[in-house]
């Protein structure tokens, strides 16, 4: 098998000649960039660099899909948001969203009509065509998108949605209503484009910050439409432990659970069935950045466990980690 | 067959039974005092603003504070330990006692008395606050004063506040591993310029084994660890004994 075959074989339900291992999530590491000779910031919007930053994955780490793109700007920005660049000091990092924020509560989000052909989102799509003419069938192209109610936090600023959640819940709608087209009219331009799999990451959908009851009145319909409108498989990402929401996330329509390790994989099982998909493997922070390859390998063990059937790092890699933690996911991977 | 008998359940929604239910207790006797801890618990902040006016009428703005803002705030950080509330609803109440407080204040025609000062700030390069604004919430109920330099700092701005307000703990947040690179500069500044003033370094990417690596260093892993670390740096606890009690 090849590595979209064994990837394609997870998601299909068939037996893969072995356990595939890739990011939901960000993987580039400065130690690839050097590799790959293709550096941040134009990594972040530059199309060629994009591609050849997310081969580095494949090439360099040997996982089984390439995945584009590295921050969590691209719908924000084209929505009207104002990128932070990533440099502090004299080290390139990820981009974020500056201050202040477009939009108030009482406002009207605007979904542009040129939305695609806003801010960085053509890069974007360049990455992913020169992907696919680079792979091909031989691996997996994961496009990422954000999830509805984190476009909604960078359209608002996280703490006035936050306050929202209680204050005026129905006042959010309208912002979940932009959030969803944007990321779905970016999967489907991804999808043209190339992608096999599109990755929703969702960061502030997190019970560590919302409450679990305004993800199942709210987010969990948005999301729902947007795995309805995606026709690839789709990879559902929610940072921190989800165990209070998993059960909502198995509804969504997502074929693959992310989960970092503070989520439970065991009852993720049980609440979402035998068909839920599960992706996981070790935190990025705690142990992929700072521990030892040997202490990777044991916490993917104790994943695999747990019930994980795609080994990946628990979320966005941290830029600094050293290659050979990386490299122990991939033989813990092929042992299974 | 199988008989049902207990029909208790029957109208119970399957998935409510990951949400945990509990209710604020009563903190004051007294009605008005009650009613002003209340709308601390419910996070409402138009509703407080009367309430504490008519309460100063024949209350004295320590009592109002002590009594009704602090100890509804104290309420509320016992509900999101006890996980029955969650982060929106701690940033409403803390706005809401900050309503009433500054009332008080307006009335006594000066601040409030704070223990001591804690200076708080997220990592350069990193807008993610909402660690910080619970530490914020936190402390402030807790009585002390909160200089709050915001999301993004540089380094040399959280120096330089130390510098100024000579508070007796200061902390700092980040998500990114690639953002708290600035902890072990802003410790290493702090300590030329002679401030053993104990640093708590927490946040998502932020783990113990790197913040003890740098001296002044204390690792928080919990926003409501906050209050009593600043209870102790407060007593004069130095950030060695601090570290061994806190952390390892």
């Amino acid at each position: 098998m090849n590595a979209k075959e064994r990837v394609m074989a997870v998601i299909n339900h068939q037996k893969p000649d072995r356990m595939p291992c890739f990011g939901a999530n960000s993987t580039v590491t400065y130690e690839q960039m050097d590799k790959v000779g293709a550096y941040w910031p134009d990594g972040h919007d530059k199309g060629e660099v994009m591609a050849k930053q997310a081969l580095a994955a494949y090439k360099v780490l040997g996982f089984d899909a390439v995945r584009v793109p590295f921050c969590q700007t691209f719908e924000a920005v084209a929505l009207g948001c104002k990128r932070k660049p990533g440099k502090i000091r004299d080290i390139e990092g990820i981009p974020g969203i500056d201050h202040p924020p477009p939009y108030k509560i009482d406002d009207t989000p605007v979904f542009p009509n040129d939305f695609l052909s806003r801010g960085f989102i053509p890069e974007l799509i360049k990455a992913v065509e020169i992907l696919k003419k680079e792979v091909g069938d031989e691996v997996a192209i994961v496009a990422g998108i954000i999830g509805p109610f984190t476009i909604a936090g960078s359209l608002l600023d996280s703490v006035p949605l936050l306050k929202a959640t209680f204050k005026a819940p129905e006042k959010m709608r309208p912002f979940l209503e932009v959030g969803e087209k944007a990321g779905t009219a970016l999967a489907k331009a991804l999808i043209d484009a190339g992608a096999d799999i599109i990755s929703i990451e969702d960061m502030t959908a997190s019970p560590e910050l919302i409450a679990p009851k305004t993800y199942r009145d709210y987010e969990l319909e948005y999301q729902r439409k947007q795995c309805d409108a995606i026709s690839v498989p789709k990879i559902l990402h929610i940072c921190g432990n989800v165990d209070a929401i998993i059960a909502w996330m198995g509804q969504t329509g997502a074929e693959i659970l992310s989960l970092e390790p503070k989520a439970s994989a065991k009852l993720a099982r049980e609440k979402c069935g035998a068909d839920a998909i599960l992706m996981g493997g070790v935190d990025t922070a705690t142990t992929l950045f700072m521990k030892d390859a040997e202490t990777v390998k044991q916490g993917c063990e104790e994943s695999v466990a747990d019930g994980i059937q795609i080994l990946a790092p628990g979320c966005a890699v941290a830029p600094g980690t050293p290659t050979e933690n990386l490299l122990a996911m991939v033989e813990i991977a092929k042992a299974h | 067959m199988k008989v049902l008998n207990d029909f208790s359940n029957v109208f119970k929604r399957y998935d409510l039974d990951l949400e945990k239910t509990g209710e604020a207790k009563t903190v004051s006797k007294d009605a008005v005092l009650q009613k002003i801890a209340k709308f601390v618990v419910e996070g409402d902040e138009d509703g407080i603003l009367p309430a504490v006016q008519a309460a100063l009428k024949d209350k004295s703005p320590l009592v109002v504070i002590n009594e009704a803002l602090i100890a509804g705030m104290n309420e509320v950080s016992r509900l999101w330990d006890d996980g029955v509330y969650f982060l929106p609803q701690v940033i409403l109440s803390s706005d809401a006692m900050n309503v009433g407080i500054a009332e008080c204040e307006k009335n006594m025609g000066k601040s409030m008395d704070r223990k001591g000062k804690v200076v708080t700030h997220t990592a350069e390069g990193d807008i993610h606050d909402i660690g910080q604004v619970i530490v914020n919430a936190l402390l402030n109920a807790n009585g002390f004063e909160v200089i709050d330099l915001g999301a993004d700092v540089p380094t040399d701005k959280v120096v330089a506040a130390c510098k100024e307000h000579r508070p007796v703990m200061v902390t700092g947040t980040a998500l990114m591993t690639t953002t708290m690179t600035a902890f072990p500069k802003i410790a290493h500044q702090l300590k030329k310029a002679g401030l053993e003033i104990p640093f708590i370094c927490g946040g998502g990417a932020v783990c113990e084994e790197y913040v003890t690596e740098y001296d002044l260093g204390i690792w928080g892993k919990e926003a409501s660890q906050s209050p009593g670390m600043a209870e102790d740096a407060l007593a004069g606890e130095s950030w060695e004994s601090m570290r061994s009690k806190w952390n390892g």
